[in-house]
């Protein structure tokens, strides 16, 4: 069984770089879809920023709450700003982001592309000689990775305020201490790689829901099944790519 | 064959989806024993007038009214009352992928309660034989033909053996030695039941011999009610042009 | 009245809407929308608790239930959780080396930040992500297919018939997952501590700083995140409408409502715990 899912697994991969690989090219050769891109920029953005903004707020006053918490149980309050806003850009920040981007994103990504697939549209596109990835997937990839590092940023910066406004709030540390250790003792190296980061996962996402998007097979019930996977898939992505990042980036 | 006792009627209903009508002021009453045909362009609201009168659906105005009571108005309890003595085919099966073949068809027995299990699956059994498929219990659903998940669906239909019965286009997508095959079957079960029932279909030729009488709707109105001599006297361009070469 | 899925909107008496009346559609659509969707999840919320203690549950469909989530998502949680103990561990190592030079309090720290809040949550996040939109699918699909009206039309409610095992099936399998996903996030910190810090496992293994606030709020957070999460998936699955665009519509909205959800009860929960138990 585990011999099976091993191979399945490589077979899934390897179709994924291959379909990354076909990508890439279409986006480097100029020969992918220019309007499509940007149609896919303002959907993927408007739909996805209340979403974020939401998250991102939300994740800031958990941050605090739960490692505010920690810092100063050693009695080291300076130490709030600095603590959850490395949490929150280095890691917190770009995992969560991630993650919902992920949901809202990349599942509609797929379930997009799984109906078109579906309902013949896709043929319908190669009958008419238009190459489906030039034309739907690379700019969706593309559009994907520039949003998330964008959102990521915007993210980033709603969950800092937030987290400050929870820390003054429920900890009473002053404003002015929280931004002193912030800039004290934060450098933009965390910042950067938080982005890097971001941008990584971008990618991951973009590739895992065209993939499965692209792949779908049998009816409304493969629909679903192909967003399930590509969800789950993503998530894996995540963790497994912050793991391999964080140990990359001092 | 009709007693002239109106089991189905519906006055003047009305469904809005979105500030457009899909249902217009239809009126129409179907008699005890009667086989209705229930006709007309695609997304006219066949379905969804079948769909009014089993209550999943609830009109926007205008009164539904099954063997004298008024499913718009009552409790959710007494619409289940109702609907045990109603069997429905629909169109696109709707068969229990979770469940065997013997389960599906053994399904609305079951869940009414009141019947042994060894009576049941007699009935099962009967069935099966009936429709022609002897044998294929415990297969699932997704192993079987369409022409095989169609009549395994009327068998489910039927078993409860109720007085009402709803075909939303029982021989859609099917070759036409299977498409004769279940309207032969309909027409059998219809003369020895004496079901009052209403079938959608869009083989007009294949179902013209089995329907007492007709109804057409066109975008959500009724445009046409009465048998097959009533069919052939319409000077109604409509009628003629959709009935042409079916007569 | 009878109640059914996807209520229509009413129309306006007139065929003009007024540029008033549209305006105010513009600005309002979204919180009417919002407030909409969070009326349809309490409605199928209460009907869910009605069923649960006033109709006979379906145990068997229950422990089935309980098989496929348990096996469908146990590697996948074990992963996420692995990787992320190690990547709890290297990242609060290296700046507790470089801030404190003391690395002894790491495992009680990451013990008691597991109970709180990365254990139960970052499973649920992952539980959401799995079987919420395999739910929304599965479901999804009962209703394009019309599975659900045959379901309707037999006496069989779906919110009775596959609601209610699944949300009995989720709220125990969170529970069970999260306890396993603990353990291994917490074995997995361990051994990156070891590997990466040279850390002395038995150092690590402190429960020092547990208090039973802790396993409080960890039992709060896991409960309510297994009865947000299906009652989510399902809602999302019943309100799917229209062929398999509609399911893939379903499923999306399930993993972001899902995941707000879940953000949004980790703040209150979190935010009272914070108050009331620290």
């Amino acid at each position: 069984m585990i011999g099976g899912r091993l191979l399945a697994l490589m077979e899934q991969l390897g179709g994924m770089s291959v379909l990354a690989a076909r990508m890439v090219w279409g986006l480097v050769t100029l020969r992918a879809d220019r309007t499509e891109f940007w149609r896919n920029m303002y959907r993927v953005g408007v739909k996805s920023f209340p979403v974020v903004a939401v998250t991102a707020v939300l994740v800031g006053a958990i941050t605090v709450i739960q490692t505010g918490q920690v810092v100063a149980e050693f009695g080291a309050t300076s130490l709030v700003g600095w603590g959850t806003s490395f949490a929150t850009l280095r890691e917190i920040g770009p995992i969560l982001i991630g993650l919902m981007f992920s949901g809202r994103v990349g599942a509609n990504n797929t379930a997009e592309l799984g109906t078109m697939v579906v309902t013949e549209q896709v043929d319908a596109l190669r009958a008419l000689a238009i190459n489906p990835i030039d034309f739907l997937l690379a700019p969706r990839y593309l559009a994907i990775i520039i949003m998330m590092f964008m959102l990521t940023i915007i993210g980033n910066l709603m969950a800092l305020l937030a987290a400050a406004g929870t820390a003054y709030v429920l900890l009473g540390v002053d404003m002015r201490l929280y931004y002193a250790s912030f800039a004290e003792l934060i450098e933009l190296w965390d910042f950067f790689s938080g982005i890097i980061k971001a941008v990584g996962f971008g990618s991951a996402i973009a590739l895992v829901s065209c993939y499965f998007g692209i792949n779908t097979s049998g009816g409304a019930v493969g629909v679903g099944r192909a967003v399930n996977s590509a969800v789950v898939a993503s998530a894996v992505s995540i963790f497994v790519l912050d793991f391999l990042l964080s140990a990359m980036l001092p | 064959m009709t007693t002239g006792h109106a089991m189905i009627e519906l006055h003047n209903v009305t469904k809005y989806h979105e500030r457009e009508r899909v249902l217009d002021n239809v009126s129409l009453v179907v008699d005890e024993g009667q086989m209705l045909g229930l006709v007309g362009p695609g997304g006219s609201g066949k379905t969804l007038l079948l769909k009014v009168l089993c209550g999943l659906v609830k009109p926007d105005s205008g009164s539904v009214l099954i063997d004298g009571v008024d499913i718009t108005r009552i409790s959710p309890v007494e619409l289940s009352d109702v609907r045990k003595r109603i069997g429905m085919l629909f169109q696109n099966y709707a068969l229990f992928d979770f469940l065997n073949v013997e389960d599906n068809i053994a399904f609305p027995l079951r869940r009414a309660g009141g019947m042994g299990e060894r009576e049941i699956l007699e009935r099962v059994n009967e069935l099966l034989e009936r429709v022609n498929l002897p044998g294929i219990n415990y297969q699932f659903p997704n192993e079987l033909s369409g022409g095989m998940k169609k009549r395994v669906t009327f068998a489910r239909a039927v078993i409860a053996k109720p007085p009402i019965i709803f075909y939303d286009d029982p021989t859609m997508g099917l070759d036409p030695v299977t498409s004769s095959k279940i309207f032969i079957m309909l027409e059998e079960f219809q003369r020895t039941q004496r079901t009052t029932s209403i079938c959608i279909t869009h083989d007009l030729l294949g179902a013209r011999d089995i329907c007492d009488e007709w109804a057409m709707i066109d975008e959500g109105r009724l445009v046409f009610r009465g048998d097959l001599s009533a069919v052939r006297a319409s000077s109604d361009p409509f009628v003629t042009e959709f009935w042409d070469g079916a007569l | 009245m009878a109640t059914e899925a996807a209520p229509a909107p009413q129309p306006t008496q007139g065929e003009e809407t007024p540029l008033l009346h549209r305006f105010l559609e513009g600005v309002g659509g979204p919180f009417t929308f919002v407030g909409r969707e969070i009326f349809e999840l309490i409605r199928v919320f209460a009907l869910t608790f009605f069923y649960l203690f006033y109709r006979p549950i379906r145990w068997r469909e229950v422990v089935r239930q309980c098989y496929e989530m348990g096996y469908r998502s146990m590697f996948f949680i074990a992963v996420v959780m692995g990787f992320l103990g190690m990547i709890m561990v290297m990242q609060t190592g290296l700046q507790a080396q470089k801030m404190l030079g003391d690395l002894s309090m790491i495992g009680a720290l990451f013990l008691q930040l597991l109970f709180r809040e990365l254990g139960p949550t970052i499973t649920a996040a992952m539980i959401a992500v799995r079987v919420g939109t395999g739910l929304a699918a599965e479901i999804g699909s009962m209703v394009v297919t019309e599975q659900v009206d045959a379901l309707r039309m037999n006496d069989a409610e779906p919110v009775q018939y596959l609601i209610v095992p699944r949300v009995i099936a989720c709220l125990f399998m969170t529970i069970v997952l999260t306890c396993i996903a603990m353990v291994i996030s917490f074995a997995s910190a361990m051994a990156g501590a070891y590997l990466m810090f040279d850390l002395n496992p038995r150092t690590f293994y402190n429960t020092d700083l547990l208090i039973w606030g802790d396993f409080i709020t960890f039992a709060m957070k896991s409960l309510a995140y297994g009865i947000v999460i299906p009652v989510i998936g399902c809602h999302a699955g019943l309100a799917a409408f229209g062929g398999s665009e509609g399911v893939g519509m379903a499923t999306t909205r399930a993993v972001v409502n899902a995941s707000l959800g879940i953000t949004f009860v980790d703040f209150a929960l979190s935010a009272f715990g914070f108050v009331f138990i620290y």
